[in-house]
């Protein structure tokens, strides 16, 4: 049994031993968080494991840290989400989503006397900004902060509004203040949403966050699973079923962006006329002939067609929930500007297992085609190579707010020439290390 | 395609398993899984004493039982009780123990496992024929009298441990032969106890 | 922690998921009734990172099916409840409840202080501590022990509270804050602006759970921790006592009691099992024996490990 001092922190031998453990994948002791020194950035790193006993025992010693390690969770979890008044940030709930604020709405309609006010109402979502969509229902007047590079979009107003799970994100990690609008507390019109100064509870802002717009539980333990890591995430064109035509949009630019292209069938050409077609029905495989190269001879056996996954040129058909990319996720290091992102680092397509089985190969095919071309670099290591594949996707399981991430990748076995590979520099650079695939 | 057999080519001589399972006068449809396990048993892991009992229920089910060279399964108290007490496992006689002979492929549920279990002899009825085992070895490991009488508290609160399920209740030995595609005819054997017994630490 | 809050404990019922927001009842819940759910939020103090989660509790439909039926909670249509909670809201209860927010934000404000503070003092006293200690050392060239470092560690979670501080500091400051210095709170529940047991109409009935119900109910009855499985291969984890304090013993997994099971199956989850020094279980009712009302009470479950043969 270690005691607190011996599962200290911050210990210079933490590095190596537990560097391949995933510590969020148990339950861990919550004593440990009290040896966290969070507000010491420079030296944070993650909490040991904390000791666990194979069965209960009747000693008091037992029980006795056991009422520690539940006094620490307790504690950790009643910690309140306070905001500093210098920096408070408050959003406002607007349960009808985007809409203009009050006064400039008045003002609009008498400036540019509107044809008919009910039809400006409704079209409301999109006169107030292109980029904000329509499935925002928090908005920030005095957006500040790193948070905002990465969340939200500003309206015409420069008010920034949230999507349910940016929203419910930040009032989770105690950085948003998120009021309800006048209108639900009994207030003001049915559109009113002025902030009626009255902050939600986490209950609340569950209770009316989740579930809109499409954003399930699984979803969002997603979301937040890895914007508490670092990472940029955003809503993928595959979000929901409506968004199909976005998709196909999508996929088509990918198609005509990264397709084979004239070189690439020019080169087949070329290969078939070189090579010409074995025929098999009469004499040697190799063929009768001269063979200066072993190579022309492997040429000359590969009788068997492979699937090559550059070539694959039907168009194929829209990828169906839950087997579809819900979201784009970018790391730390990616250069990110959220009014243009770049070409995500990670697709992810999130599954329930309760409700979902396993997918059957044409529905990971028609995910994974539905995915840009994404080739390894070809000076990487074959088995790198292989394991990158062409095109990639990574399925986030969630089993009841517990995640398992699983890439599935198309793997072109069939380009990887192994008689066309040199050995170069001897055995040191020769293929890859084989443990790695011994270990699973 | 099929090339005509030629006659020079003499039949191989029928290896002993197939011996066993051709000259069998076991009338159970599944009598050559049965015997390709006794088989293994007796052959590859040296068991003593095998026997085959049909036991009687709804299903048709042959269980074999027999005497492992060494023991295969201890509980982890019991574990714990012997170490406490010095006792090694080969100063305590060794248990006949049920082994329930499957092929891969075999279609099997719960319930006709509950089955099996249900038709396994009660604790109580296996500590009466252990009873005489015991004064024997008492008998004959006299020598040490110290340790005799370390053995004969073992065996009391075994029979005690097994009445009250302290040390797991009921179990089998779960034979299962690899007989699919490609299958080797390989046995594998797992542990299979009534209920939810802790599982061993080492 | 050792409160004991009012029964039945409402379960929010978001969006197809059970919640539970109450730190009380989340604590009461695991303690009294073994039943654990998922931390399923970001904790605000340590929010980058996922070893440590917060609030809210995700509870499987299991969970919430089997505390109903104890009587220990009841599920409440909370989008509901919330919507129309707030929309009936008298003025002055808004009115007390900010003013309530308002003296808990001051007060927080105060502690923080007084927390700065005491780290100052703490901090100056061992280093007038340590340089007594070092000239002392110079003194005697004797090896005297230094202060152990502890200068480091945080108080957010500390036992002793702030009120042992030295009291002339807070009422010297508490003076000075106005209303514009309380700190802003975000709540973890509703109430006390929502009555805490929420009004029947918005109660809702027993939650739909999977076949696998009755092995969950009779596992958890013969005193297991369960927690979701699929991680480790499984449906449900069974730990035999918190999976605070103590690993796993099983991997459990349902199956009908006339389903035709692949031997395969028990064979993978044997080697499973073993390989990480648990066992597989597999178990389900019985159905030819009466559960006579109580869930898993008909449940027969085997344990399967490898034999090492």
């Amino acid at each position: 049994m270690a005691d607190l001092d011996e599962d200290a922190i911050n210990n210079s031998t933490t590095g190596g031993a537990h560097a391949d453990i995933d510590l969020s994948d148990e339950t861990q002791d919550f004593r440990m968080l009290n040896n966290l020194s969070f507000l010491d950035t420079a030296n944070l790193s993650l909490p040991k494991r904390g000791e666990k006993d194979f069965e209960p025992n009747p000693t008091v010693f037992q029980a006795d840290i056991l009422s520690a390690s539940r006094q620490a969770m307790h504690n950790a979890l009643a910690y309140p989400r306070l905001h500093h008044p210098k920096n408070l940030l408050i959003g406002v709930y607007a349960p009808n989503g985007p809409a203009p604020p009050a006064i400039s709405k008045s003002l609009d309609t008498v400036a540019e006397e509107a044809p008919a006010e009910k039809a400006a109402e409704k079209a409301a979502p999109v006169s107030i900004g292109a980029q904000v969509p329509a499935d925002a229902c928090v908005y920030v007047t005095k957006a500040k902060g790193p948070f905002f590079k990465s969340l939200g979009q500003a309206d015409r107003w420069s008010r920034v509004w949230l999507l349910p799970e940016e929203a419910l994100y930040l009032l989770e990690r105690g950085t948003l203040d998120i009021r309800w609008p006048r209108c639900a507390v009994g207030d003001g019109d049915e559109d009113d949403i002025e902030d009626s100064g009255l902050p939600m509870s986490l209950q609340a802002a569950y209770a009316c966050l989740m579930g809109r717009g499409g954003l399930t539980m699984e979803r969002y333990s997603v979301f937040t699973g890895l914007r508490r890591l670092g990472y940029a995430v955003l809503r993928a064109p595959g979000w929901s079923e409506s968004d199909e035509e976005k998709v196909s949009q999508a996929a088509a630019q990918s198609v005509a962006r990264q397709g084979p292209g004239l070189a690439g069938i020019f080169s087949r050409f070329m290969g078939w006329l070189c090579d010409g077609a074995p025929t098999t029905a009469v004499g040697p495989v190799a063929g009768l002939g001269f063979h200066h190269s072993y190579d022309r001879i492997y040429r000359k056996l590969s009788l068997i067609p492979f699937y090559d996954p550059v070539t694959s040129a039907s168009p194929s058909p829209q990828p169906r929930l839950p087997y579809a990319v819900v979201w784009h996720v970018y790391k730390p290091s990616t250069s990110f500007r959220k009014s243009a992102p770049p070409d995500p680092d990670f697709k992810i397509a999130v599954i329930n297992a309760r409700t979902t089985t396993i997918p059957t190969v044409s529905q990971i095919w028609t995910l994974l085609e539905s995915t840009p071309l994404n080739p390894p670099r070809p000076n990487s290591q074959l088995y790198v190579r292989l394991k990158n594949g062409y095109r990639n996707v990574i399925l986030a399981v969630v089993d009841q707010g517990v995640v398992s991430y699983l890439k599935i990748a198309d793997a072109a076995f069939g380009k990887e020439k192994l008689y066309a590979q040199r050995p170069s520099g001897g055995n040191k650079n020769r293929g890859p290390p084989r443990h790695k695939f011994k270990k699973r | 395609m099929a090339t005509p057999a030629t006659s020079s080519i003499p039949t191989p001589t029928p290896s002993s398993l197939s011996n066993r399972i051709s000259t069998s006068t076991d009338a159970n449809p599944v009598a050559a899984t049965t015997h390709q396990v006794l088989h293994s048993l007796q052959h590859q892991h040296q068991w003593t004493s095998l026997q085959i009992h049909e036991i009687d229920t709804k299903f048709s089910i042959p269980l074999i039982s027999g005497i492992p060279p060494h023991r295969v399964y201890t509980h982890p108290d019991e574990q714990l009780y012997m170490v406490e007490r010095g006792l090694r496992e080969e100063d305590v006689e060794l248990d006949r123990m049920f082994v329930l002979p499957t092929v891969q492929g075999q279609a099997w549920s719960l319930e006709r496992m509950a089955a099996v279990f249900d038709a396994l002899p009660e604790p109580a009825e296996e500590n009466e024929a252990e009873a005489e085992v015991e004064e024997q070895t008492e008998a004959s490991e006299a020598v040490d009298a110290d340790k005799a009488a370390k053995l004969a508290e073992y065996y009391e609160y075994r029979a005690k441990a097994r009445r009250t399920g302290e040390w797991g209740s009921k179990r089998l030995l779960l034979a299962v032969i690899d007989k699919g595609m490609g299958g080797d005819g390989t046995v594998v054997y797992y542990v299979v106890q009534e209920g939810t017994v802790k599982p061993r630490q080492n | 922690m050792n409160s004991s809050p009012d029964l039945p404990i409402p379960i929010s019922y978001i969006a197809g998921n059970y919640f539970v927001f109450s730190v009380d009842a989340a604590t009461f819940l695991r303690r009294e009734h073994h039943i654990c759910g998922v931390l399923a939020g970001t904790l605000p103090q340590v929010p980058q990172q996922n070893v440590f989660t917060g609030l809210p509790l995700e509870l499987m439909p299991e969970e919430a099916r089997l505390l109903v039926e104890k009587g220990v909670g009841c599920i409440v249509d909370e989008v509901n409840f919330q919507k129309q909670g707030m929309k009936s809201l008298m003025e002055e209860d808004r009115k007390k409840y900010l003013k309530e927010l308002e003296s808990q934000g001051l007060e927080s404000k105060q502690l923080q202080i007084r927390r700065k503070e005491r780290l100052r003092e703490e901090y100056l006293k061992k280093k007038n501590e340590k340089a007594a200690a070092k000239a002392k050392k110079a003194e005697e060239k004797q090896d005297t022990s230094a202060a152990p470092s502890g200068e480091d560690s945080v108080f957010l979670f500390d036992d002793r509270q702030p009120s042992t501080s030295p009291s002339h500091v807070s009422s010297r400051r508490s003076s000075v804050l106005g209303a514009s210095d309380a700190m802003g709170i975000t709540p973890a529940i509703s109430h006390p602006l929502l009555p805490q047991q929420p009004p029947a109409e918005h109660h809702l009935p027993l939650p739909e759970v999977p076949s696998s119900y009755p092995l969950f109910a009779h596992l958890h009855s013969k005193g297991y921790f369960l927690s979701p499985g699929l991680r480790f291969g499984c449906q449900y984890m069974a730990y035999p006592g918190d999976p605070l304090r103590f690993h796993s013993h099983f991997l459990a997994v349902a199956a009908e009691w006339d389903e035709q099971l692949d031997l395969m199956t028990i064979i993978s989850g044997g080697r499973l099992g073993t390989g990480v020094k648990k066992g597989f279980l597999i178990g389900g009712a019985d159905k030819s024996r009466d559960d006579s009302g109580v869930a898993g009470s008909n449940v027969r479950a085997f344990s399967i490990e490898w034999a090492g043969m």
